[in-house]
């Protein structure tokens, strides 16, 4: 469970909102309309006393009892050390002791073998994204926040990642994106962010109507098949 | 190939103390009347003991440095602490000529942490990790301060003042007796033993700031406890022989482009060969047939310099 009080900041204002226990979210919006910073806000790497995990403020939680609660997988993959390898990387991202079949398990699931002893750094765009995918798998947080996983992804690795979020490996998660195919098909709770403001929250429902899209995306998409595209 | 590095480094310190400008006479080793016994042990043993020592603690801390500040040309003494070290000495050698010079260089190098720490602490109250650039930023701003304070002292000096301070600068690993060389001895044990027991969480440091306080790692007290231990570890060697340049900068990259491992698997390849290296650079400086054996600087910097360079050229072509 996870909830924002009237969080205002250079980028944000007055942000409210409460996810329940069950509830996944898609946060959509422009480019620079503050969702990264929503998403560094919620995790407290921009330490605020305004959200609330599981009724108790962010800010009271030792390091340890938060990092069980909240991650969040950041766009890119960011790695001072040129020489951690695949392997080592994902040892590292695991909270706590972990198997290493455990981690041979996630490297299976997603297809990473033939980079497994790879150095990080050296990994394309793509494989890098798959590698946080698998480092938020490793963590298991209660809540993850994705920043646009999907951005970098060939469309048969986006089914992947789709079929991912469609199961339970994770328990509560936050999806940053700009496809909107992706957001339609999950179903999840929508949350639009304009000019640092929140437009709409509320369900798939609600959000996914033609009014709403001509609105919000000033009718560069449309419904086909089912499926919304772009209106080229 | 590393076991064979490892056997040429234990080589080159074992042969160190035979070389020197004096050729010893081998019988008389262990004759505690002999000169060559004096020269053995008094001299070259604790000048080895000493040059190995600083040099581990000078590379590992570089290691280190460059780690909690992500950025690979860090060197420990980036933050001002070799030039607050050596205003220090230089300011007791002017004005308190009878104080022990090490103490004014440890005073030195604890005065340059505690402004760095205070002053980040102003600045980034509401980050919360203190943002390692403006450390690195108010760093060498103290550099500059200090360097030219030390010119101030120069201009107050006297000859034979202005003497002693060049020589102290320049750097030099001459030593008598054991009671130097034990203290580094100890100060490298105490930085190597704080540095593995942090090494789980030096790994998070390694991926990103962001990445550890996620996993849960307090990055502001890890990086103020390392910080502190290896400052203080840097001013005590800076005290005892000088600002000797480029070891900290040189070995870790040497090593990262030998072992290509990451640098949480390399802190004892660090520790070994900094001490290899000042040891190697001191043999070469001892028996070059010049009057004196030339400033240890000297030789590490004209080692170091051209390396420096060729890593900036690599980096570069490699787009980075």
């Amino acid at each position: 469970m996870l909830e924002i009080n009237n969080f205002s900041n250079e980028i944000l204002q007055d942000i409210s909102f409460k996810l329940d226990i069950d509830e996944n979210l898609i946060v959509l919006g422009q480019n620079g309309a503050g969702k990264s910073t929503l998403a560094k806000v919620l995790c407290n790497l921009l330490s605020n006393p305004n959200v609330k995990l599981f009724d108790k403020n962010i800010s009271s939680f030792d390091e340890n009892t938060r990092t069980h609660l909240i991650n969040y997988i950041p766009p890119k993959l960011e790695i001072f050390d040129e020489y951690i390898t695949v392997f080592e990387y994902l040892e590292i991202c695991a909270i706590g002791e972990i198997k290493k079949e455990n981690i041979e398990e996630i490297i299976t699931l997603l297809k990473l073998e033939h980079v497994k002893n790879r150095y990080c750094a050296t990994l394309s765009s793509g494989e890098q994204q798959l590698l946080l995918l698998s480092s938020a798998l490793i963590h298991n947080a209660k809540i993850t926040i994705f920043d646009e996983l999907t951005a970098n992804l060939d469309i048969s690795r986006i089914k992947e990642v789709f079929d991912i979020f469609k199961s339970c490996k994770l328990e509560q998660k936050i999806i940053i994106t700009h496809n909107l195919d992706l957001a339609y098909n999950l179903k999840y709770k929508i949350l639009f962010l304009e000019e640092g403001r929140v437009k709409f929250f509320g369900s798939s429902e609600d959000f996914f109507t033609s009014k709403n899209l001509s609105e919000f995306y000033n009718d560069s998409i449309k419904f086909v098949d089912n499926h919304l595209v772009i209106n080229l | 190939m590393k076991k064979l590095l490892y056997l040429f480094g234990f080589l080159i310190i074992s042969l160190s103390p035979f070389l020197g400008d004096t050729s010893l006479n081998y019988k008389e080793i262990f004759e505690p009347s002999s000169s060559t016994y004096t020269i053995f042990w008094d001299l070259r043993v604790p000048r080895i003991v000493l040059g190995f020592f600083v040099g581990s603690i000078l590379s590992l801390s570089g290691l280190i440095f460059q780690t909690i500040f992500k950025n690979a040309l860090i060197t420990p003494y980036t933050l001002g602490i070799a030039s607050g070290t050596t205003l220090f000495t230089a300011i007791s050698i002017v004005f308190f000529p009878s104080l022990i010079l090490a103490i004014s260089g440890v005073a030195g190098s604890f005065f340059t942490i505690i402004i760095l720490y205070l002053i980040s602490q102003k600045i980034n109250r509401s980050s919360i990790v203190i943002s390692t650039n403006s450390i690195l930023l108010i760093g060498i701003a103290l550099s500059f301060f200090y360097s030219s304070g030390l010119m101030l002292i120069f201009f107050m000096s006297d000859l034979q003042e202005n003497y002693s301070i060049v020589r102290f600068t320049l750097g030099s690993l001459d030593v008598v007796g054991f009671s130097s060389s034990l203290i580094v001895l100890f100060v490298a044990m105490i930085l190597y033993f704080t540095v593995t027991f942090y090494k789980d969480k030096i790994k998070l440091l390694l991926i990103s700031n962001d990445t550890a306080l996620l996993k849960g790692l307090n990055v502001n007290r890890l990086n103020l406890t390392l910080l502190i231990v290896i400052s203080l570890a840097v001013g005590i060697s800076i005290s005892f022989v000088g600002p000797i340049g480029f070891v900290g900068l040189v070995i870790p990259h040497i090593i990262k482009i030998i072992y290509k491992q990451s640098a949480h698997k390399l802190i004892f390849p660090v520790f070994f060969y900094g001490g290899v290296f000042l040891v190697f650079s001191d043999l070469i400086a001892r028996n070059l047939n010049t009057a004196s054996s030339l400033p240890i600087g000297v030789v590490t910097s004209f080692i170091g310099a051209p390396f420096f360079v060729y890593l900036l050229i690599r980096r570069s072509s490699k787009g980075k």
